[in-house]
């Protein structure tokens, strides 16, 4: 019922649901938007990792830095045509979020668009793509095969996890970004340069998710709707954080992984539910999560409602 | 080039189209423009809609006829196509029963789906919504008795006893527009009402209506579930135009379309809703024209259509936030007779 294959799906997809939902968490935090266009962040930078593979790149470590970049020039292009001036005219967060999905709606279509024409061009197909860019040695413990793409995530995600906590928590930077988080206002006054702080938190957040996505079609599988599929567990996982705690995202990135992995395949065994419902146990998990614990304040809400919420506000 | 063009065919379906997707773009105003709640899945209670019609009327017609049969299964198709036209009445009557417990049902469901969401701000509803219509989706395609990824078809028409198929589809297409004109009086009756009002204040500033003392969740509440009820009668409307349903159909992408009219059409307004869903279903149509004539574009005409949706969602919040047409004052019989009395004087 629960084998090693559950605790392994657990890790690595944990892993890669970390990767994206804590950008997310963190854009969020420095600039109240509500990010749809982190889906495409995804796709773009699972497709950067295919095009590539296919003009014969096979190597990750070059794979991952243009993922990165092109995900972070994405990023910031949106913050300077729309978000910026949106913001400039006092725009409120449901009409941010509005852009956001008007983006989001214009990449994914986009991305359809190139594809479709790149097919025809290199008469290959590219809606459905396995790339397997790297070749690793794999790794054998009793009767399982360990690949050897298992052990570059958990490399290339550390490596990630601590460039980013030594950038938040060590650097001029990372106090900035957090300054702005924190007090946006206050920020601007003591002299941080709020605008330069957003859009280098956009290129941050952005080239986060699209490795994510690269890490995603590199160890299962690259389509066009790759992000789309992503959006409720990344989502789900971004408000057990509370849309405001970077640690408690990434716990949540396991405790998403292990409900969909391991409650899954045991209700699979005992109640026979078909295994594409996955999604309905993180959608109940969404739910539950804002009924017992509501990120109070999160998304332009008030910090009142549900009587817990209430009393914590009292306090 | 002949083009065999059926302008009288075309109008009729741009209209049907266009009648729909105004009730549903009006309910959305109802939740964005007026009351401030970003509801991303609209397709969700469409689609709700659509399959409690097909569902509820192949039950009834076979009932009726004493036919057992599952109802996707051939049998029942046959049996429903040789029945439809038998009892006028019982078409009309199904039709009648349909929109109105599909109000009430999809209405339900969507004061349900809101209860933990309203209560933690916009964006947890917009994404909510936005899943539930995926799931939706997934698990209709999984769910046996209505017929898995097939669907179900062979609905028959609440006209079916007309035999002329033209005739048939003019007077369908004038019922839609007349439904869409009661929807229309509807909102513009609650927009213009005290409760318009509050909807107004909870829209613009949810904290001085909540000092206030309204009871801001129960507002939307209400509005989320009288705009679910509305978008669940543009899919009773929609399932028997085209007589089937299935899963695929309510994609997340009828849920931008709709967003592109209200937001282009003009939000807090429901004129704004109509013209909008006028001008993109309009489109729309000339758009599958134009599919039909370039078969072998170098890239399909569809993903243009939807690059041009997403980007006029944005170029209309950034250059013109107001719409097409702008939202105006309200109209209440207070400020009415004021303004008489206030014309009287200047006259007198």
């Amino acid at each position: 019922m629960v084998g090693p294959t559950e605790l392994l799906n657990t890790v690595w997809i944990g892993i890669i649901y970390m990767i994206i939902a804590i950008p997310l968490t963190l854009s969020y935090r420095v600039t109240r938007i509500i990010n749809f266009v982190h889906i495409n962040f995804i796709t773009i930078g699972a497709y950067v990792g295919v095009i590539l593979f296919l003009q014969g790149v096979n190597s990750l470590l070059l794979l991952l830095p243009a993922s990165f970049l092109f995900g972070a020039a994405i990023a910031v292009l949106n913050h300077f045509i729309a978000f910026s001036p949106l913001e400039k005219r006092g725009a409120n967060p449901v009409i941010l979020m509005i852009a956001s999905l008007g983006l989001w709606i214009f990449y994914k279509y986009m991305i359809y668009a190139i594809l479709d024409l790149g097919q025809k061009v290199f008469r290959t197909n590219l809606f459905s793509v396995i790339p397997r860019a790297t070749s690793l040695p794999s790794v054998s413990l009793g009767n399982y095969v360990l690949s050897g793409h298992f052990f570059a995530a958990l490399l290339v995600a550390g490596v990630i996890i601590t460039i980013l906590y030594i950038l938040l928590s060590k650097t001029a930077i990372g106090r900035a970004i957090r300054a702005v988080a924190d007090n946006p206002i206050l920020a601007e006054i003591s002299g941080i340069p709020r605008e330069r702080v957003v859009s280098i938190t956009w290129a941050l957040c952005g080239g986060m998710a699209a490795i994510g996505g690269l890490l995603w079609a590199v160890f299962a599988i690259a389509t066009p709707e790759v992000g789309d599929a992503l959006i409720l567990q990344i989502f789900a996982v971004s408000v057990i954080g509370g849309l405001e705690s970077l640690l408690w995202t990434g716990i949540g990135a396991f405790i998403i992984s292990g409900a969909e992995n391991i409650l899954m395949s045991i209700l699979n065994a005992t109640l026979g539910v078909p295994v594409s419902f996955r999604p309905f146990i993180s959608f109940s998990a969404l739910l539950l999560i804002i009924l017992a614990k509501p990120p109070l304040g999160a998304g332009g809400g008030l910090p009142y409602r549900f009587k817990v919420g209430l009393e914590r506000f009292k306090r | 080039m002949t083009l065999g063009f059926d302008v009288l065919g075309f109008l009729i379906s741009w209209i049907t189209l266009f009648g729909t997707y105004a009730i549903i773009s009006m309910s959305l105003n109802l939740e964005i423009g007026f009351t401030g709640m970003a509801d991303f899945g609209k397709v969700a209670f469409y689609g709700i809609g659509a399959y409690l019609a097909a569902t509820i009327t192949a039950i009834i017609f076979l009932v009726v006829n004493g036919i057992k049969c599952p109802l996707h299964s051939v049998e029942a198709i046959v049996a429903l196509k040789k029945c439809a036209s038998k009892n006028p009445l019982l078409n009309i009557g199904t039709f009648v029963l349909c929109l109105f417990v599909t109000f009430f049902v999809t209405g339900g469901i969507g004061y349900l789906i809101s209860y933990p969401t309203l209560r933690v701000g916009p964006a947890f509803l917009g994404i909510t919504v936005l899943s539930f219509g995926e799931l939706l989706r997934i698990f209709m395609r999984h769910f046996e008795p209505t017929g898995g990824t097939k669907g179900l078809a062979g609905i028959p028409h609440p006209l079916a006893w007309i035999s002329n198929p033209r005739l048939r589809d003019g007077i369908y297409a004038l019922v839609i527009l007349a439904i869409m004109l009661l929807t229309y009086l509807v909102s513009e009756r609650i927009a213009n009402s005290p409760f318009g009002r509050i909807m107004r204040t909870v829209r613009d500033d949810e904290i001085a209506s909540l000092c206030l003392g309204k009871h801001v969740p129960r507002i939307k509440a209400s509005v989320f579930f009288l705009a679910s009820g509305f978008a669940g009668i543009a899919g009773v409307l929609l399932a028997y135009y085209l007589g089937s349903v299935n899963p695929d159909m309510f994609v997340p992408a009828v849920t931008f379309n709709v967003w592109a009219m209200v937001i282009f059409g003009g939000m807090g307004n429901n004129k704004g809703a109509i013209v909008g869903s006028a001008v993109i279903t309009f489109v729309d149509r000339i758009s599958f024209v134009v599919n039909l004539l370039f078969p072998e574009a170098i890239i399909s005409p569809d993903y243009i259509r939807w690059m041009i949706i997403g980007v006029l969602i944005l170029v209309t919040l950034l250059f013109k936030p107001q719409g097409l047409v702008p939202e105006s004052p309200m109209k209440s019989p207070a400020l009415k007779i004021i303004s008489d009395e206030l014309e009287g004087d200047n006259g007198a």
